[in-house]
Formats: structure tokens, sequence, C-alpha cells
């Protein structure tokens, strides 16, 4: 279980593009993860984040693109690898719920995260 | 009699024929009696039960939704979005991405300079509202948080300054003078230049024709002329030509004869 799945933590998110023609019948999924990671609490968790609504009219299906930190490795260092390689997470929002989708993300998030994962291990000890 | 009851009490099993009743409760009591058991078995026994038709009636009758009256409320928010949506000429659909209430009243501020308002309704009012009216397309925009702004003249240049800053609503779609707008579209008509200039520009572009048309007809004619007057002056040209060989000539025969 990750920790406060409730929250959306954005620390090793770079940027968040959600794609959506407003028009259509199936962009209530796309909509609510755009206001679920747009709120206050969610933004200052990391305030270098870019949150970006991408409204088109081209009936294309909904699509949400995120961009995670991407350091590379640094040479000549004693610092220990950095595991976030600018992986990009794409999610086809046409036919996937809200909360599907916001698990998988906060899943991923917290994946890439190894401090709150030395809270949970903390936490669980 | 003292002397047969005590006969009696001593065979045992056998009950008197008569029943003594002079120590029972009366007939009529201030409280509720309870049914004798035998009264209570009769009345079950003998109690009425009405025949059934062939076909339940449950299979006949069809089912009746239950229609619900609107209630106050309801009935007032519906009359607001009416009026909004008559009175307006711009309206347009944002979607509010969790803005903050600071945030929210900053920009009501700055759009209130402008005399564009913001307008909150529930989603379920606005969407029975809106599927008999004209803006039924405008229909599958109003899912979760969303936020109207409408004016009553439209001003899409001045709303899209003013919203640009704000990155925590998103714009839709919108309704400008009966006819509806995607984000590309209002972003286009906002960018128009003013009524006047697109005024001059058309009177200019018709004058224009107008002026050439007159240019036009007269350029047939004048073609003509020039092709004429060439005509003739190669016509005269060559008369002239003709009569100065002649002239040569005749001086040529006098030049001859005279030597």
């Amino acid at each position: 279980m990750a920790a406060g799945r409730g929250r959306v933590i954005l620390k090793t998110v770079k940027e968040i593009i959600v794609q959506f023609c407003p028009f259509e019948s199936n962009v209530r999924g796309a909509r609510e993860f755009l206001a679920a990671v747009g709120t206050e609490k969610a933004r200052l968790t990391n305030s270098n984040c870019r949150i970006v609504a991408d409204v088109k009219h081209d009936e294309m299906e909904p699509v949400i693109a995120v961009t995670f930190n991407g350091r590379g490795r640094r040479f000549g260092s004693n610092c220990l690898r950095n595991l976030d390689d600018g992986e990009r997470l794409v999610m086809k929002a046409a036919n996937l719920t809200t909360r599907e989708m916001l698990s998988f993300f906060t899943e991923r998030c917290f994946a890439k995260d190894p401090q709150a994962q030395e809270m949970a291990s903390k936490k669980s000890h | 009699m003292a002397a047969l009851c005590g006969r009696l009490l001593r065979c045992r099993g056998w009950f008197p024929p008569q029943q003594i009743v002079r120590h029972g409760s009366k007939a009529v009591t201030r409280h509720r009696k309870p049914m004798h058991f035998l009264r209570q078995k009769l009345l079950a026994v003998t109690q009425y039960i009405p025949p059934k038709p062939a076909i339940p009636e449950r299979c006949i009758k069809p089912r009746k939704g239950e229609v619900q009256e609107p209630s106050g409320l309801e009935k007032l928010l519906r009359r607001e979005v009416e009026i909004t949506f008559r009175e307006n000429k711009m309206i347009t659909v944002f979607q509010n991405n969790s803005i903050t209430s600071e945030e929210l009243r900053r920009l009501r501020h700055r759009l209130l300079k402008h005399d564009i308002r913001m307008k909150f309704f529930p989603n379920q009012i606005l969407r029975s509202f809106l599927a008999d009216t004209k803006y039924k397309n405008l229909l599958p925009l109003f899912i979760g948080h969303n936020i109207i702004i409408v004016s009553k003249e439209p001003k899409a240049k001045e709303l899209m300054k003013t919203v640009r800053s704000t990155t925590q609503i998103s714009l839709l779609g919108a309704c400008i003078e009966g006819v509806l707008f995607s984000q590309q579209g209002v972003v286009k008509y906002s960018r128009l230049p003013g009524m006047q200039i697109i005024h001059g520009e058309i009177v200019g572009g018709l004058t224009l024709m107008t002026a050439q048309t007159c240019q036009l007809l007269q350029s047939g004619p004048m073609h003509l002329a020039a092709l004429l007057e060439q005509y003739v002056k190669q016509q005269s040209g060559a008369a002239t030509g003709l009569k100065e060989t002649g002239s040569v000539e005749q001086k040529e025969t006098l030049g001859s004869q005279g030597s």
C-alpha cells in the first residue's frame, strides 16, 4: 500500500499534459483527473511541476501524458545513480475511470520516490 | 350444598356440568378485554376471503413512474438559468481545476471591471434546462466542476487576456451570439479586429469592385479605338509613301527628259 494513498504527491513529476476534447462523451475520467491533480495541496508538493490542460476539438481520445524527472547519471561523483530517467507514462483515458488512473499514477510516483518508500518501511517496522 | 361439594372434591377428575361464572369479569369492562380463544378461532375460520380475478391486477396495470415535483430552490435556480441565458450574448464554460478561493476572488474582481460575470449552477438543473433549448449542443460540457462566465456584450478579447494568467481554469467552449465555439474558435474570435475596421474593409472592397467595373466596361471600346487609330496611321503612312515615290519618279523622268 502506498503511503498517503488519498493524496497526490508530485515530487518526482516534471510535467503533466492532459489532452481532451470537451464535446466528446468519454472525457469524464480525464477531466476529473485534471481536477484532482490541480488541487492546491498537490501543486504545493512540487511547485516546479507543469500541469497543462490541452483542450482541442479534434474528436481524438483523451490522453494523459506524465513526464517524470530525469537527471541521468552523474559522472565523476560518489552519489547514488538516480533511478528517474525521464520516464513517460501515457494513459489513454477513454475507457479508464478516475480512480484507476489516480491509483496507477500514485503507485508510479511512490515507486520513483525513495524517501516515501523509506517512510513507508519505517512505519511498517 | 357443602356436603355435596366436599364429596365431589374427594373424587378427582369429575367436573360439575354447570360452569361457575359468578367470580369472572363482567361483559362490559373499562379496559379492552382479551377475546376468548374460542371466539378468536371462530372469527378466523369464518373470515371473508374475496374471490381472486383470473389475471392479477399488477399484470395488467402499467407501472407509473413516480414524478417528483421540483422543490422551490430548484425552481428558483431554473429561473436564474433562464434569465442568464436569455440576457447574455456571450456564454463561456470553463472547467474549474480546484481553483483556490483567493484566486477566484481576484479573478472575479478583474472580470467585473469589464462587466463580465461569473455564475455557478448545479449540473442537473443546467442539463434539464438546456435539453429543451437551442443550446443543447453545450450539454456534454457540463461534467464535474464548471464555471459559467457570461457577459451582455461579446468581450472575448478582454476575457482571454484576464483568464490567460490563471492556470487553474481552462476554457472548454462558448456560445457567442447564438454561435457555438470551441476553444480555438474563441481564441480566433478574440483576435478579430473591431466592427468599425471590418465595416471599413468591406466598404473598401465593394467600392474597389465597382471602380474596376467602370474601367472594365471602358477598356473594350478604348482598345478598339487605339487599334483603329493605328490602322489609320498605317494607311495614311502608306498613302504618303506612294505619293512620295510618285513624285520622285516624276522628278527622275523630268530630269532624264531635260538632259
